[in-house]
């Protein structure tokens, strides 16, 4: 854990952006954090080592991204009709690690999503963890991880990213 | 979600509800035909209950449903595979409450009564205060009750909550065949559960998903928008020669042509089973996976390798509970809930002496198309929750099954052959539906 004030909220300054650029739709954007090899993944089971050798509930690179967030304005998609609305709350914010030399940094938090669609609202919540790069002042993601606390459990579709 | 049924309940005569064309939308919507469903159907089908890899070793418990009813299917000591009812014999308590596990006996979290893992008595607390009592302690009331029929089908464990009917070979017919070549691609001619699950809950009627399994009018319009997108974006990103990634290579066929779907065909048997594929399907164009390929023709030689990799089916449903993709080799388990809600359970297979990359791809496969939170199920699931909310409305009664009605050919006895595009897998269900839910009134 860091004790550095300033890296501290230079980090939960970029998870709240990240967060604010998901609920207000800019996908392309929050894409553009992710480094090109940068991936998103949403284990299904809790301790998941990987997402080669167990399913998961998402395992995302740059190209299915892209698909992903293509397919949200497309107007056969079916299934966002009514598209839903999200806020995310993230909260905890701790900087596991920094490495000032690589500019690698791992950041462990909290978060609480809301999601309503069609008269209905639902919470998901859990852990994110963070793999960042610092470059030049720029951060970009190498890996976010979503660790929900009912990953595996029963769930109903969600489209929008955690 | 809002809770979706009929008001007006009537006493319930479910023959006239289905016709061999049509059917009428309350078998989807009525709380009552959902009880009579699980009486009839899931209390009488050989329903599935797990893969015995599940269960390798003696001790180990995996805890399911056969319809309403909490199971255990356990190993005993003497290597076979039991399927009890979860119950503790004495006050009831389900015994096992985890999904899965390893023990050397049951032994009842509340009074510390002890079972053998074949659901024998062993000891109770105390137990001479039964002496003189009616209480029998060598009685089948002692012991954890048993599911009363349990059979296996290379590797598959199906269970039937009553005796009678026909065995699980017969019963399975020609969708046994499915099975077979699943097994048949694994170079050790075994198959075992690995890879995790996937639960994806519906708000929709269990009878929805089984018939879109088979449904190939429903690929190219519903799944537009995350394959002909993932075709797109592929184009739009990837060099001209790159070599498509598997992902892509896995959304793209869901909007191939209606020519393509219907030239898959469609096979139905009794008991209302179906699949549908046979020289090609949605996974015929995979890329080889060179070390397998060689694997196997050491083990089978050339003829029968190609023999086996020759079949690539699209679905199989063995009705009502199950479904099988023997060519990405994944299985979905039904457990349906309520009239208006389902839990479909999604598995991988690694096939034993494969190299590891057939598992990765099936898992890849499992991400994309079978998870919830993935970019091609929600669509589905959105058509069932549709589905659900429209058969509500009043002044349309019946839910048409026409498309090539008559025009099915008869390959053999209990076995009929049609088109893709054909109607003819859901009339198969309805009719297995119409004799499992009628049989009971006529006898």
């Amino acid at each position: 854990m860091t004790d550095d004030i300033a890296l501290q909220n230079r980090v939960s300054q970029f998870l709240f952006h990240e967060a604010r650029l998901l609920d207000e739709r800019r996908w392309e954007e929050w894409s553009a954090l992710f480094l090109d090899d940068g991936d998103y993944w949403a284990p299904a089971t809790p301790g998941q080592p990987d997402p080669f050798d167990h399913v998961s509930l998402i395992y995302e690179d740059q190209l299915l991204r892209k698909v992903r967030i293509a397919r949200f304005s497309s107007p056969v998609a079916f299934s966002l009709q009514p598209f839903p609305r999200t806020v995310h709350i993230v909260s905890n914010v701790i900087v596991d690690r920094h490495d000032a030399k690589s500019g690698e940094i791992s950041a462990a938090s909290r978060f609480l999503m809301v999601e309503y669609r069609r008269d209905a609202q639902r919470f998901h919540a859990g852990a994110y963890a963070h793999d960042l790069v610092d470059e030049d002042g720029v951060m970009r993601i190498r890996r976010k991880k979503v660790d929900l606390v009912n990953c595996d459990g029963a769930h109903e579709s969600a489209s929008i990213y955690f | 979600m809002p809770v979706l049924f009929d008001n007006v309940r009537k006493k319930i005569d479910a023959g006239a509800l289905v016709e061999a064309d049509r059917v009428h939308r309350s078998v989807y919507t009525d709380p009552a035909i959902f009880d009579l469903e699980m009486e009839r159907i899931w209390g009488k089908a050989w329903i599935f209950v797990g893969h015995e890899s599940q269960v390798a070793d003696p001790g180990a418990y995996y805890s399911t449903m056969i319809g309403r009813q909490p199971v255990l299917m356990t190993r005993a000591a003497n290597g076979e595979i039991c399927v009890l009812f979860n119950r503790c014999a004495h006050k009831g308590a389900a015994l096992v409450g985890d999904r899965c596990g390893k023990v050397k006996e049951f032994r009842c979290g509340y009074h510390g009564w002890r079972f053998d893992l074949d659901g024998r008595l062993i000891g109770i607390p105390l137990e001479a205060g039964y002496d003189g009592t009616r209480f029998d302690r060598r009685g089948a009331e002692a012991n954890i009750a048993r599911v009363p029929g349990v059979a296996t089908y290379r590797g598959f464990v199906f269970a039937r909550l009553s005796g009678g009917g026909p065995g699980l070979a017969d019963w399975l017919g020609g969708v046994a065949s499915s099975i077979d070549n699943m097994v048949d691609r694994a170079p050790d001619g075994a198959l075992e559960v690995a890879g995790g699950v996937l639960r994806y809950a519906h708000d929709s009627n269990w009878k929805f998903f089984v018939e879109n399994l088979n449904d190939m009018m429903h690929p190219m319009v519903a799944h537009q928008s995350s394959s002909l997108t993932g075709r797109m974006v592929a184009k739009r990103e990837l060099a001209p020669d790159a070599p498509t990634p598997s992902a892509i290579e896995i959304i793209a066929p869901f909007t191939e042509s209606y020519s393509f779907f219907d030239d898959m065909g469609l096979h139905c048997f009794d008991n209302g089973h179906s699949y549908s594929g046979g020289k090609t399907s949605i996974h015929a164009k995979y890329s080889d996976i060179p070390d397998y390929n060689a694997r196997m023709e050491a083990v089978y030689g050339a003829e029968r390798f190609r023999e086996i990799m020759s079949v690539n089916r699209h679905n199989t449903v063995i009705y009502p509970s199950v479904t099988i993709k023997g060519a990405i080799q994944t299985m979905r388990v039904v457990r349906p809930v309520a009239v208006d809600r389902t839990i479909i359970e999604s598995w991988t297979f690694r096939l034993k002496g494969a190299p590891d990359e057939l598992l990765r791809r099936s898992i890849l496969y499992c991400n994309l198309i079978n998870s919830s939170a993935n970019l091609v199920g929600p669509d589905d699931q959105e058509a069932y929750y549709r589905q659900q909310m429209g058969l509500t409305t009043q002044g349309n009664d019946w839910v048409p099954m026409h498309r090539d009605f008559g025009r099915d050919e008869q390959i053999d006895a209990g076995h009929l052959y049609a088109k893709g595009s054909s109607d003819l897998a859901f009339r198969n269900q309805w009719r297995a539906w119409k004799d499992y839910v009628c049989a009971r009134e006529t006898q």
